[in-house]
């Protein structure tokens, strides 16, 4: 993908590139420490961490409402960091808050949004029109903020972001609230976006939902990219793996980790690690022992997916906040060369 | 990744992003005009609100001054109906507008706010318009219960109110811009204004003469912008009651008016 030039890619390099970007706060906070990543025209880009990990604080910068202390941001010809008022010409920005917009009828802001940004009166009327459809929230049309649903809002919130879009969009955790068959239709609404030409970053720590829509992610771990790649290059390492998730009984102390279990974290009472297939019985075993034991409550064997890539990375499951401990020793068992993940033995995910 | 059918957008569509950047005074009025209307819409929902405050605000203290006496003194009458509706003018400006600010800073829509393509003056006089919106309708009104209330006051209005209101309110609305953005922690921005509407309201010269006020709280004024305010209003609403010296007031007025206006317009701008 980031390769293939779309239909509007034009003759100037117009990817988004972030340069060394370093970011320290007063009283010595580094909140990003020399990130470095570039995305295409076209791209769908993740950036993919725990809390804290300087993800906000690079869109900050990129939008003009932090100064990076040392690095560049660039769209083709246009220094971002020299010329704040660019940025915001050439980036439109979902912030991870909702919008301001309780008095506001839907179609209001949306296409108000649409004019800010420059856009001509039919053309946003229009892509307006087109949005609302398209997301599915038309029977809200002419409600105002105040009495939507936070999905509903969310969606709005996408369409006021995306109703003319910048040159870079940046979607903050688009998908919060929203249902999931309308997560599908905004999905389906962040791909056209790139096929416009835009490029894309998605900011999230929704590990799964990042792996179906991303073209390629980084994965931000303490103001660094600890990792970057597509998602099956990132999960490369898993393959011939399957995840094992024990749920540990409520207040029981970890258990020593076998050898065979990579990279095992707890976060809470869940202890999630990688096993190679060809040992999965032996962690059945195991697990069904600690089960046994009262040690643990259940397991569940899964096909290793971009989350386990994420949790090796980071110590952090995507759906907890909690600190992570890590457990035991790694052991670096060997990756199976078989195809695909097997089915999943038992789905258990909360 | 496979990318699903897109449907919505055809690709001859002029939603494509732009490779030419906006500049000049179409795009200064541009974002002066959309900015206007985001502002308006945006109070919509508690337009009433603020219509019951203004009202609540100027007519009460024109009406409320007359509990304290049998028999209102004639000066007196003057000095609240004149004054009264100098409050009209700064309250959208100077004290809700930080507090609106210091919400969206809670609620989270600010970065969102401050992510719009936007130039920063354009801004600020979108904001300022919609405060003389805010703010003239409720003084004519106070101006009317005035008059009615105090049948002997003799208002002479002279053309000098238009600068006088336009000066007033603009002082008003920077100084509160430039409260709002200066100040990080919105908690600390509501203390402020919260501060200044007492100070504003109880012991600023605004609504009875300055000589009744100590010495020192009278010196400290002089170089406040509040009493002068009053002056300049005061004056063109008038003919004789204004013993200080306009001209002063107008200047002093201007000069906070531009500081703060240059402060409002350099807080909006900083990078942290």
């Amino acid at each position: 993908m980031p390769t293939s030039p779309s239909p509007t890619t034009p003759v100037t390099d117009w990817a988004f590139r972030a340069q060394d970007v370093t970011k320290v706060y007063k009283g010595g906070v580094r909140a990003n420490d020399g990130i470095s990543l570039r995305i295409e025209p076209g791209e769908v880009y993740g950036l993919l961490g725990p809390n804290g990990a300087g993800k906000s604080t690079l869109v900050k910068q990129v939008i003009g409402l932090l100064a990076p202390t040392s690095g560049s941001l660039s769209i083709g010809p246009h220094d971002l960091v020299a010329h704040p008022e660019v940025a915001r010409q050439l980036c439109s920005y979902l912030p991870q808050a909702q919008m301001p917009i309780d008095s506001f009828k839907v179609t209001e802001a949306i296409e108000l949004t649409g004019r800010i940004r420059g856009g001509e009166r039919t053309a946003v009327r229009r892509r307006t029109a087109e949005l609302v459809d398209a997301l599915d929230i038309g029977e809200w049309r002419s409600a105002t903020g105040a009495s939507l649903s936070g999905g509903v809002k969310r969606l709005v919130g996408f369409a006021m972001a995306t109703v003319v879009p910048g040159r870079l969009v940046i979607l903050d955790e688009p998908t919060n609230d929203v249902d999931p068959l309308r997560r599908r239709l905004l999905w389906r609404q962040v791909r056209a976006l790139s096929d416009l030409g835009c490029a894309v970053l998605l900011v999230t720590h929704n590990v799964l939902e990042a792996e179906k829509a991303v073209d390629r992610l980084a994965v931000v771990m303490e103001g660094r990219v600890v990792a970057e790649g597509t998602p099956s290059s990132l999960k490369a390492e898993d393959r011939g793996r399957l995840r094992l998730q024990v749920m540990l009984a409520p207040g029981s102390p970890t258990p020593e980790a076998p050898a065979w279990y990579r990279a095992p974290v707890r976060v809470g009472n869940n202890l999630v690690g990688t096993v190679a297939e060809e040992e999965a019985g032996i962690g059945i075993e195991w697990a069904q022992g600690l089960v046994d034991d009262g040690a643990a409550e259940e397991y569940a064997l899964a096909a290793s997916t971009l989350e386990d890539a994420y949790v090796r990375l980071t110590g952090h499951t995507s759906a907890d906040d909690d600190a992570p401990e890590p457990v035991g020793a790694a052991a670096g068992a060997g990756a199976s060369t078989g195809a695909g993940p097997e089915r999943p033995a038992s789905e258990a995910r909360p | 990744m496979t990318a699903a059918p897109v449907t919505a957008v055809a690709p001859d569509r002029p939603v494509a992003p732009t490779e030419t950047l906006r500049s000049g005074p179409s795009y200064w009025l541009a974002g002066f005009r959309t900015m206007v209307r985001w502002h308006l819409a945006s109070m919509r929902m508690w337009l009433m609100l603020l219509a019951l405050v203004q009202v609540l605000l100027g007519v009460g203290y024109v009406l409320g001054v007359a509990l304290f006496f049998d028999e209102v003194p004639p000066i007196m009458a003057a000095y609240v109906s004149t004054g009264a509706p100098v409050f009209n003018l700064v309250l959208l400006g100077l004290l809700l507008g930080p507090q609106l600010v210091a919400d969206m800073k809670t609620s989270g829509g600010y970065d969102y706010l401050q992510s719009l393509p936007v130039p920063t003056t354009a801004a600020a006089a979108a904001w300022y318009v919609v405060t003389l919106v805010g703010g003239v309708p409720p003084m004519l009104v106070t101006l009317l219960a005035a008059r009615l209330r105090y049948p002997d006051l003799e208002l002479a209005i002279s053309p000098a109110v238009v600068p006088a209101v336009l000066l007033v309110v603009f002082a008003g609305t920077m100084l509160g811009y430039a409260l709002a953005y200066a100040i990080t922690d919105p908690r600390v921005i509501q203390l402020v204004t919260q501060v200044l509407a007492f100070g504003l309201v109880g012991f600023s010269p605004v609504v009875f003469p300055a000589q009744q006020m100590p010495a020192w709280l009278v010196s400290v004024n002089e170089w406040l912008p509040l009493t002068h305010m009053a002056t300049i209003v005061r004056d063109a609403l008038t003919d004789g009651l204004v013993t200080a010296d306009v001209g002063r007031a107008y200047l002093v007025v201007s000069v906070w008016a531009l500081a703060a206006g240059a402060a409002a317009v350099r807080e909006l701008r900083r990078r942290r």
